[in-house]
């Protein structure tokens, strides 16, 4: 077992991140690194159609290529008793059940798995698999098949449409994003092991280790202690690691058939198909107002692409029900099933979408009343949460607003749109806000304390490169008083104490609470090893202090060497749960930011650049100032994807992706990216949790498309409503 | 990948004799090795020739002679080149990343295939992979295609900046053939137009190595310009680029060069707008037209109309950019 940094180098201790060093040194391992003995090589094998059956695999010359161990498909699979009988399934909790179908719902389905001796072996051997196919007209075009699909009631309105439907003032348009691919720098990849006795261990690439325990156990039908995940580095999720993907069920099936480790990673182009994406979607927003820009109503209508293996509803119009206070809401969706593959929750998910429709329509009503975006957000900021009526534990939305306004200079903006230049460019300024439930989830952590008074903080939670284990040691510091240098994490491992997933914006919301009650419990218990005469649990915790020596009692010191020696203990361990409990009866809870860009658009090429992104986020306490505004960067840069820069395209005749890999598919680099100017409200949220942290990763990218293309409206009096602002949207509007 | 044998020959002479139908030569191997993990090329042996062909720039009397083995880098930042042929290092600074352009060699860039995504798509039909298979692009997803020089069977583009600048520059191609003679080829009649047979990218013998790429002297280092309009800022392929470069004579330009990548299967040289610049002076209206004349041949496909302003657009930027691009 590793750990976050070199034990024997504690005095070096980062300034930044616990693992930094591990990361640049490549001394972190992540999942596809381990070196397991005797492991085999599994690569998967797609489908070349979008819609048909399987007539039969044609694997003679594959199975005759250099070091081919077996090849898994339909034809050739272990049992597991989730998936028996599921033949014509589909709609099950594990979406595709691989190998345990004959129909192909969307091009590059994985239909087989080459085991072989090295990955070279199984590469090429994966090349010679074909199958013969009964093929059917697949359908792959979004825009087409969206037109005929009926919306359904969310069945959370609230009003009535009557009442605003003759408002003075209406904005009425539709609105499209493009399909958009999460593409962590890792790719996802999965060792199974299996052990005597139906234990298995496995390497994998996620976001939530219990999670994988959870699904694998129910699939096979094995119990969940015996399954061992390990996931201790992971290099970027964004909700791709949320779900356990058919790969990793792929890889439990073939190390049990070959009876051997089978390492599976995804190549980058499987990335796209494989492990999910954002899907592609349409929005219509009617918003109505008064002449002061007071909201009376709003409907919002939305539609997602789905597979058709599994319904997915990206939950686009939730966003529009809690960020304003609109007293009459109507709110319809619809999933657009087609042959292609599977959604899932892309960073921020739902309300990244919806709320390039919402703010992109306030900015057009905006622009009709001649009042100001920033005044009429303000004026009409939801005074408590709607859906529920509970007051907001905190909100502080409206400081946002006025922070990111002062930090761009808002006030020396022209809204008339193509009104300010900077040589041969136009240059605008737009605002848009995001919001995003604030929540947590019950999680264990655990400190295991040694004579030298170093300690070992662990929890199962992964840190998919937030900064979840330096806000552990931060935490731990805070509470306990020892030194960070003798505060070690170990995180992402299901022997741990049990953790959600890291997603939602709830890891450091969570963890950071299950820290906080362990430090306290070890407080105790050193207290009571160090004077057993004293009630510890009766003691002021705050008179108790650890340091990297030993413990402060008031007036007492006891170093560790004498409690460890005169109790004769090897180590002190706490563990410890935290929890949601009755404050969710009491308050609503939200993070939400604002997000103010300077856009400057070529006149003559076209060509948009970022010149200036501010930032305000309203997180409640913020644990890592560093890792928080990182977090907040790396949303900045994602959202200039959403706005500028990503899409998946299909070719609709045969449902294949086109230019799926880093080349043809673009998300922002470096030269795209401006400074990204982020900052905090910083107030602790007094209810969420004993932190007062209230969740970030999520709200750095919901309303940064929106933001780019009222920008560009300010810049070029042209209103983008379809993303990415590519050339060619850009030109057409 | 198919597994291959590997050689390293000495000479040129040895490359060129242990060439075999089914080998392949590889320098930098930045765009082979792509193509041999997506199983488009599967040769069974690779020829490294890097020990082979020149690696020096060698300046003329008339011109530099660029060694089929220097790598993109380092002529984009070789001191002469910066100073006589500034627009080469431009282009070249614009195409791909550091680390391919530190390997990628002169000789290579010319010879890097398409990157259509229907040529890098097995399960799609394409032409250029399989001739006869069909063109998946002319009626799907094209809008990284060509705007002119297409034919119904392939709308590839060529994907090179480099190229750009050398087919503004007037370069030429030296090649040495199996046979041991030498050929010098006008670069732009190295590589073709698609035509009925799209899997042939260029005019290069069977069989032949390019040993060098000759660029003339000129009075272009003044006024120049490489303008690549992408998706993205960096690392990735033109939608439209262009290579302007004009001799001054005060504000009248005795001789304009205009080409551009990212419009047809080959770097595609602007004659007739260059003879139009000639012997006009540099204003704004005469670059406008000059755009207009260019984008007036040019004939969209189904999804990159907007390729057409934006070469305007581009061709009249990168002209304006030129007189204040003073090296």
């Amino acid at each position: 077992m590793s750990y976050f940094f070199d034990s024997k180098n504690t005095e070096q201790m980062p300034k930044g991140r616990v693992e930094g060093i591990a990361k640049v040194t490549g001394k972190a391992k992540y999942s596809a690194e381990y070196d397991i003995p005797d492991v085999t090589y599994g690569v998967m094998v797609g489908s070349t159609i979008a819609s048909g059956r399987i007539l039969k695999m044609q694997i003679e010359e594959a199975m005759k290529a250099p070091g081919v161990i077996d090849i898994l498909s339909h034809e050739n699979k272990p049992y597991v008793s989730g998936f028996s009988g599921m033949k014509e399934m589909p709609d099950n909790r594990f979406g595709l059940p691989i190998f345990y179908t004959d129909k192909v719902y969307y091009n590059d389905q994985p239909i087989a798995m080459v085991v072989a001796e090295t990955i070279e072996d199984a590469m090429f051997a994966a090349s010679l698999v074909k199958a013969e196919y009964e093929e059917a007209i697949p359908e792959t075009d979004f825009a087409k098949k969206a037109k005929e699909v009926s919306l359904k009631e969310t069945e959370n309105d609230r009003g009535s449409v009557g009442a605003w439907e003759n408002a003075p003032y209406k904005v009425d348009q539709e609105y499209t994003i493009a399909t958009e691919v999460h593409n962590p720098m890792e790719m996802h990849a999965t060792i199974a092991q299996w052990k005597p006795n139906d234990k298995l261990v496995l390497y994998d690439k996620n976001q939530g280790v219990n999670r994988v325990q959870s699904v694998i156990s129910s699939l096979f039908d094995i119990p969940t202690d015996n399954i061992h995940v390990i996931s201790e580095f992971v290099g970027g999720g964004f909700g791709s690691g949320l779900r356990v993907w058919p790969h990793t069920i792929a890889a439990v099936m073939a190390a049990q058939q070959v009876k051997r480790p089978v390492k599976v990673m995804l190549t980058r182009p499987q990335m796209f198909t494989m492990v999910g994406y954002r899907p592609e979607s349409w929005q219509r927003v009617k918003l109505g107002a008064d002449k002061d820009g007071k909201f009376l109503g709003v409907i919002h209508q939305a539609k997602n692409i789905s597979s058709k293996i599994q319904g997915f509803s990206d939950g686009i119009t939730r966003v529009t029900r809690k960020i304003y206070g609109f007293k009459n809401v109507k709110t319809e969706e619809a999933i657009v099933d087609l042959n292609v593959p599977m959604p899932t929750w892309n960073r921020g998910p739902g309300d990244t979408t919806g709320c390039f429709g919402v703010e992109s329509a306030i900015d057009e009503l905006c622009h009709e009343l001649k009042l100001d975006p920033v005044d009429v957000r303000l004026k009409n900021i939801a005074p408590y949460e709607m859906e529920t009526g509970l007051p907001w534990s905190t909100n502080y939305l409206n400081e946002c607003l006025e922070k990111g306004a002062e930090l761009i200079g808002w006030k020396n903006r022209n809204p008339v749109p193509g009104s300010q230049k900077e040589g041969d460019y136009k240059i605008g300024y737009g605002v848009a806000v995001g919001m995003w439930g604030s929540g947590r989830s019950y999680t264990g952590a655990s400190i295991d304390m040694q004579k030298d008074g170093v300690i070992t903080v662990r929890t199962a939670m992964t840190d998919i490169g937030t900064g979840t284990g330096t806000g552990m040691q931060n935490v731990a510091h805070t509470v306990t008083g020892i030194p960070k240098s003798k505060i070690k994490i170990e995180l992402g491992n299901s022997d741990f104490p049990k953790a959600p997933s890291q997603g939602g914006s709830r890891g450091m919301a969570s963890v950071s609470s299950a820290v906080y009650a362990a430090s306290l419990a070890l407080k105790r218990k050193v207290a009571g090893y160090a004077w057993p005469d004293k009630d510890a649990n009766t003691l002021n915790i705050d008179d108790i202090s650890l340091s990297d020596k030993g413990i402060t009692y008031k007036d007492s010191f006891l170093p560790y060497a004498d409690i460890f020696g005169k109790n004769n203990l090897n180590d002190i361990k706490v563990e410890e749960f935290a929890g949601p409990g009755e404050e969710r009866k009491k308050y609503g809870f939200c993070s939400s930011a604002a997000h103010f860009y300077k856009v400057k658009v070529h006149e003559k090429t076209g060509k948009i650049k970022m010149d200036r992104m501010v930032i305000v986020a309203d997180a409640g306490r913020i644990i890592n100032p560093k890792a928080a505004a990182n977090q907040v960067i790396g949303a900045g840069a994602g959202g200039i994807g959403m706005g500028l820069l990503e899409e998946q395209l299909i070719d609709f005749k045969t449902g294949r992706l086109i230019g799926n890999d880093l080349a043809g598919y673009h998300f922002a680099v470096n030269a795209d990216v401006p400074l990204i100017e982020v900052s905090f409200i910083g107030k602790p949220d007094p209810n969420i949790n004993p932190s007062g942290a209230k969740g970030l990763g999520e709200v750095g990218i919901i309303g940064a498309a929106p933001a780019i293309a009222n920008a560009v409206f300010n810049a070029t009096g042209k209103r983008v409503r379809d993303i990415p602002i590519t050339v060619e949207r850009f030109f057409n509007a | 990948m198919k597994p291959f044998e590997y050689t390293k020959p000495k000479t040129v002479r040895e490359a060129l004799s242990s060439a075999t139908r089914h080998s392949h030569y590889i320098a930098g191997g930045t765009n082979l090795v792509d193509l041999m993990k997506k199983e488009i090329d599967e040769p069974d042996k690779l020829l490294d020739i890097t020990n082979t062909l020149p690696d020096q720039i060698e300046v003329k009397d008339n011109g530099v002679v660029i060694g089929a083995m220097v790598r993109n880098t380092a002529i984009a930042v070789n001191k002469i080149i910066l100073e006589s042929w500034p627009l080469l290092s431009k282009a070249i600074l614009k195409g791909a990343s550091p680390q391919i352009r530190n390997m990628a060699s002169a000789g290579g860039n010319l010879l890097q295939r398409t990157r259509c995504p229907y040529f890098y798509d097995l399960t799609l039909p394409c032409n250029k992979r399989k001739n006869g298979s069909g063109c998946g692009a002319l009626k799907g997803n094209n809008r990284m295609g060509a705007i002119i020089g297409y034919s119904d069977a392939c709308v590839a583009v060529h994907p090179s900046d480099m190229c750009v600048a050398l087919a503004a520059l007037d370069a030429k191609v030296n090649i040495q053939k199996a046979d041991g003679s030498e050929e010098t080829m006008n670069f732009l009649d190295f590589h073709r137009l698609p035509g009925t047979n799209p899997e042939k990218d260029n005019n290069l013998p069977e069989n032949a190595l390019i040993t060098s790429i000759f660029v003339p002297k000129n009075n272009f280092s003044k006024h120049f310009e490489y303008l690549k309009l992408r998706d993205r800022e960096s690392y990735a392929f033109a939608l439209v680029s262009v290579a302007a470069a004009l001799d001054m004579d005060g504000n009248q330009i005795s001789e304009a060069r205009l080409a551009s990548g990212g419009v047809a299967h080959k770097p595609w040289r602007w004659t007739k707008a260059e003879d139009f610049l000639k012997g006009k002076q540099a204003t704004a209206e005469n670059f406008a037209e000059a755009a207009r004349i260019a984008a007036e041949d040019t004939a969209p496909l189904s999804t990159n109309a907007f390729k057409v302003p934006l070469l305007k657009g581009a061709i009249e930027t990168a002209l304006h950019t030129c007189l204040t691009n003073k090296a």
